[in-house]
This record gives C-alpha cells, sequence and structure tokens, in this order.
C-alpha cells in the first residue's frame, strides 16, 4: 500500500515541473523551425510544379498538338456548314408540312449532328 | 497580427490547439509548445539529458508532434504523448552515440547499497534523482516521468523486460529512503516501526 502511495506520489512529483525562464524563447525557436520547414516545403512544390510545366510543354510543342487543332478546327468549321445547310433544310421541311413530328426529328437529326461534330474534334484531337 | 492570433489560440483547450494544428495551424501548435515545452525538456533533463542537449531533443521532439498530430486523439494527454515521443529520440540519440551501452555496463558496476537518506529533509526531486544510477534514472524517469509502460520502456531501451523491472525496482528503493515524505515522517522510519 505504502509502495503505491510512493508511486502515485513520484507521478505528480514528476508533473509538477517547472516553468522554465526561456519557455517563450523556446516556444519561439519551435515556431521558427515550423515555418522554416513550412517554407522549404512550398520552395519544393513550387519549383516541381515549375519543372513538371516545362516538361508538359515541351511534350506538348514535340507532339504537334497546335497544328492538329488547327486540322480539327477545320473540320469542325466545314461540319458546321454542313449542319446550316441541314437546318434550312429542316425549316424547308417544316415548313412545308407543319407538323410536330418533322420538328421531333428535326431535333433529333440535330443531337446525332452536333455528337458526329464532337465525336470528331475528339478523334481529331 | 501574431499577438492576436496566440490571444485567441490562449484560451483554447489542449484538444482543440491540437485540431487547429492538424490544419495546418502553426500558431496554436506554438500555443502547444508554450504550455508544454517546459515539462518536455525538464523530463529529458532529468532522464540525464545536459540542458542544450535536451533542448535539442525537445525541438526535435515538437517538430515530429507536429508531424504526426493526426495521429494524436486525445486519448492521453498531449504532454504525455510529446513526453514519450522525446524520451524516444533521446535513447534514440544516446544509441547512436554509443553511450548507452556504456551506460548498462556501468550500471552492473554501481555500488549495490542505496544512499543512506536525510529523513529530515524534503529533497528536490532533482536532487534525489541524482542518487540514481544513469540507467536507474533512466528507466525510473521514462516510467514515472515520460508515462511509458515497463515494456515500452524496455523495448526503447532494448533491455529485456527483468532487467528494466529491477532497475526501476532499485531506483524507487533509492527515492524511496532520499525523499522526505510529503506529512515530514521518514518513510524508512514508519517502515521500520510496521
Amino acid at each position: 500500500m505504502a509502495e503505491l502511495e510512493f508511486e502515485r506520489r513520484l507521478e505528480r512529483l514528476f508533473a509538477e515541473s517547472r516553468e522554465l525562464p526561456d519557455a517563450g524563447l523556446f516556444a519561439e525557436r519551435v515556431e521558427r523551425r515550423l515555418d522554416a520547414g513550412w517554407t522549404a516545403r512550398r520552395w519544393l512544390i513550387g519549383a516541381a510544379g515549375v519543372v513538371g510545366g516545362v516538361i508538359g510543354a515541351s511534350q506538348l510543342m514535340m507532339t504537334n498538338l497546335f497544328q492538329r487543332v488547327e486540322t480539327a478546327g477545320d473540320s469542325a468549321r466545314l461540319l458546321s456548314s454542313s449542319f446550316v445547310h441541314v437546318s434550312t433544310g429542316a425549316d424547308w421541311v417544316a415548313a412545308v408540312s407543319n407538323g410536330g413530328t418533322v420538328v421531333w426529328v428535326a431535333a433529333g437529326l440535330a443531337v446525332l449532328m452536333m455528337g458526329f461534330v464532337l465525336t470528331r474534334v475528339i478523334g481529331e484531337i | 497580427m501574431p499577438g492576436a492570433r496566440h490571444s485567441r489560440f490562449a484560451s483554447l483547450h489542449d484538444v482543440e490547439l491540437c485540431t487547429h494544428a492538424a490544419t495546418g495551424e502553426r500558431r496554436a501548435f506554438g500555443e502547444l509548445v508554450r504550455r508544454h515545452g517546459s515539462a518536455v525538456r525538464g523530463v529529458l533533463r532529468r532522464m540525464g539529458a545536459q540542458a542544450a542537449e535536451a533542448d535539442d531533443v525537445a525541438q526535435d521532439a515538437f517538430l515530429t508532434a507536429f508531424e504526426r498530430i493526426a495521429e494524436f486523439r486525445g486519448e492521453g494527454t498531449f504532454a504525455g504523448w510529446v513526453k514519450k515521443i522525446a524520451a524516444r529520440l533521446y535513447l534514440r540519440r544516446l544509441h547512436r552515440d554509443r553511450k548507452l551501452g556504456a551506460m548498462t555496463a556501468e550500471a552492473i558496476e554501481e555500488e549495490a547499497d542505496p544512499p543512506r537518506g536525510d529523513a529530515d529533509a524534503t529533497i528536490d526531486l532533482e536532487e534525489a534523482l541524482k542518487v540514481l544510477g544513469s540507467v536507474e534514472r533512466l528507466c525510473v524517469t521514462m516510467c514515472f516521468g515520460a508515462g511509458l509502460s515497463h515494456s515500452e520502456a524496455a523495448e526503447a531501451l532494448n533491455l529485456p523486460l527483468g532487467t528494466v523491472k529491477s532497475h526501476v525496482k532499485r531506483g524507487l528503493d533509492k527515492l524511496r529512503t532520499r525523499l522526505a515524505p510529503e506529512n515530514g515522517v521518514a518513510l524508512e522510519g514508519r517502515r521500520g516501526n510496521g
């Protein structure tokens, strides 16, 4: 029993630590090291980002991406003009029949055309 | 305004500060260091570290604690958690500097008789710890100051569990005779009477 009491007392004595006079300075030193580590980490991430960006840009240049985008743009313009022709035709059909079914068919065709255009553009890229 | 932020954090509980620190708020962690820095440095000094060495290890311990703050779930106290980290870091340093092996060898050669206590005087814990051998001091402080179990201390010290237990027992016996009891009556005397 006395042994247990003594052990508890010892734990209390260990827990009662005096505040050291330079406690504030110590905390500041730790904070400075934390800040330094944080700054180093930010620089590291930033540098990795720049290196990754440069590598990515050089890879894009090497694969002639811009030329491909231009070709895809031309294709899209061609398809758009076709679409305009089809729409004009659809207007003519609508004007002729003036029926609800024709409108739905025209809308369906437009959706199909848009899908086709998108597929071509993605394929080109 | 760092001052304003410090005062904002000063009113928060340790667990709340840990939650802030877990989101990367370094000022919240700074408040925890301000509160518990002395206790952590104190444990290291009681383990036998010199003041400068204790400060270095304590700094490393707090930095490690910040890195691993998500692991702290508030089951024990924050100070207790950092003390355990600090104790393990200090032992690692002793291993690295090959001081621990020398300490263990030295412990075998130490005199077996505990020094006679001055029952009339209440002796400071720091003074009392000085009568312990270096390994006894390490073991007692790790178990009673840093809150490690005997088996955790044995693992950290790379010693058999039985050896650590006997170091702790011998250390406690020496401290019992050295530290005057709280009510001013020597424990030795009480034990002699009953």
